[in-house]
């Protein structure tokens, strides 16, 4: 199946649950996907399409509103999955129910982004220390990684 | 009775700081729990303060063995963007130092697979054979671990007919000796004996854990992304998927094999056929707002980096997802059931790079499992406070 027959495909499929289509090269996908169907969307992709293989989640901050861009893969084609959840309310829902294998990715964007990922079965910190300052999250844009002054003592001064 | 056995995040049996915590019953781990963290660099935060051409150094040292592999999934990717086309000769070059890294990692592994099973014979065979890629490597490049031959818009350097010789040459010498390894990795009894069974992976839970590379491959899960989505020049190669269905440490050890002979063939049709022309084409400095998603198979399975262009000249975002990352949770189920004998070679398999699925110090107090952040001063000055105290040999003298 060609990506565009596999567009009209899941067009008539998922009708308005996916927002556009976009397919900007050959076997890449972008589908922009409301934060309330990214389950939906993904239970129906994984059931019918055999989407089963998750690369990865990125997160972007882009200032007002979070972008998640969750990058699955099949032998035929790849599908980016798109939604945004607002700043002042980062909640989203896991998808570990289908997709077991998003944990770690899933709890990298709460480490980072600081988004609250509903339903996760293990929400522990992932990679920051356990001590880390509350209300930290590295990747987002405004905070700024500042080295504290390193005192060498008996060296240069 | 349970009992909590950590292993990690310094433990003799890792090379690179994870901690495990096992919890056992008697010899049997009935759980697995993976702490990540001690070697976050903060890379893709540093990436978005630095220009297009520096982040290709930059991605390179996420890892010191598939080096290669971060910077060209991030070449390509920025390649995407800027609309660049590089001439074929750059890119068979770029893709034949891939290949032979795909070599070196393998034979590396092997070395280390032999020697988690105590057969240290086969990790110093393997490893003496791995001076042939690593002296092919340097002489293409100028350099044994980071190669810097990628540019934007193609590579730096060229290759000569003497060069191309001597990787032919090679070749030759790896493949008969990769054969004798094959027939001794499926056949030696004590060898097959301590890896056959070990660190079961069934084939539903690499579908259901995302895992990646050889480790999904062994378990019959036959993905490979130079296969499916054949980027710049595999297209017009011809290799196999290697698979095998046993779904464990030996299927692992006879997928890398495999992957090896497939390899030897790529570096072969890469050089026999390496086409004329220039080698680089130039590349802009800045790029236009866009995204793309660049996908790699490095030795160790999919390698994706996710780029976000704003118009300037550094990204807006890039994100890396490196293969040992999405094998971890895998890892946890191959450990679960087995024994504590077994976690050196179970963990081993996956070949984990823990530089690469992380890019702060946390002390643990061994006594009370306190844990704390603390900087290199502060360190520095209980290393010097302790070596102080530190009961020392007084005029020590020689007894003989």
């Amino acid at each position: 199946m060609t990506d565009a027959e596999l567009i009209e495909k899941l067009k008539a499929d998922l009708g308005d649950k996916v927002a556009e289509i976009a397919n900007p090269a050959r076997r890449r996908l972008f589908l922009k996907v409301a934060p309330s169907d990214i389950i939906a969307v993904t239970t129906r992709l994984h059931d019918a399409y055999g989407v089963v293989f998750l690369s990865t989640i990125s997160g972007v901050d882009n200032g007002e509103t979070f972008e998640i861009v969750y990058h699955f893969s099949t032998p035929e084609t790849d599908f980016n999955l798109r939604t945004e959840i607002p700043r002042a309310d980062p909640h989203l829902a896991s998808i570990t129910p289908v997709i077991p294998g998003a944990i770690l990715y899933e709890r990298e964007l709460q480490d980072m982004f600081g988004m609250i990922v509903d339903g996760l079965p293990d929400p522990r910190p992932l990679v920051l220390p356990d001590d880390w300052p509350a209300e930290n999250y590295p990747l987002r844009k405004d905070w700024k990684h500042t080295r504290p002054e390193e005192v060498i003592p008996g060296g240069k001064s | 009775m349970s009992f909590q056995v950590p292993i990690g995040p310094q433990h003799p049996a890792l090379k690179e700081p994870i901690s495990l915590r096992m919890t056992v019953e008697g010899e049997v781990i009935t759980d697995v729990d993976i702490r990540l963290g001690y070697n976050h660099r903060g890379l893709e935060k540093l990436a978005e303060e630095k220009n297009w051409i520096q982040n290709i150094y930059l991605v390179e040292r996420i890892c010191g063995i598939c080096s290669h592999s971060h910077a060209t999934c991030y070449v390509q990717g920025v390649e995407k963007l800027m609309e660049l086309a590089p001439p074929r000769r750059g890119l068979y070059i770029r893709y034949l130092v891939s290949e032979l890294e795909r070599i070196h990692s393998h034979l590396l592994w092997l070395g280390v697979a032999g020697h988690e099973a105590g057969f240290d014979s086969f990790f110093m065979y393997t490893w003496r054979d791995r001076e042939i890629v690593m002296d092919l490597l340097e002489m293409i490049s100028g350099n044994r671990v980071h190669y810097a031959i990628n540019t934007l818009g193609g590579v730096r350097r060229d290759l000569d007919e003497g060069q191309k010789a001597k990787i032919l040459e090679g070749m030759v010498t790896l493949r008969k000796r990769s054969e004798y390894y094959f027939h001794i990795g499926a056949n030696e009894p004590s060898f097959v004996g301590r890896i056959a069974g070990v660190g079961l992976l069934p084939k539903d839970k690499v579908v259901a854990l995302c895992a990646v590379g050889p480790t999904a491959r062994a378990s019959g899960w036959a993905r490979d992304v130079r296969k499916e989505d054949p980027y710049a020049v595999y297209g017009e190669l011809d290799f196999e998927v290697a698979t095998a269905d046993t779904c464990d440490v030996l299927g692992r050890v006879v997928v890398r094999v495999k992957e090896l002979l497939e390899s030897y063939k790529l570096c072969e049709q890469m050089v026999r056929n390496l086409p004329a022309g220039d080698i680089a084409v130039k590349a802009p400095r800045k790029v236009k707002p866009g995204e793309v998603v660049s996908r790699y198979e490095a030795p160790r399975g999919e390698n994706i980096h996710y780029i976000k262009a704003n118009g300037t000249d550094k990204p807006e975002r890039l994100k890396v997802r490196a293969p040992t990352l999405a094998n971890y949770p895998a890892t946890v189920e191959m450990l679960r059931k087995g024994f504590i004998a077994d976690i050196p070679l179970i963990f081993a398999a996956i070949d984990p790079c823990i530089c690469c699925a992380e890019r702060a110090v946390t002390l643990v107090k061994a006594g009370s499992g306190e844990e704390s952040v603390v900087r290199m001063s502060d360190l520095r000055r209980q290393a010097i406070a302790r070596h102080q105290n530190a009961p020392v040999k007084r005029n020590a003298v020689w007894p003989l």
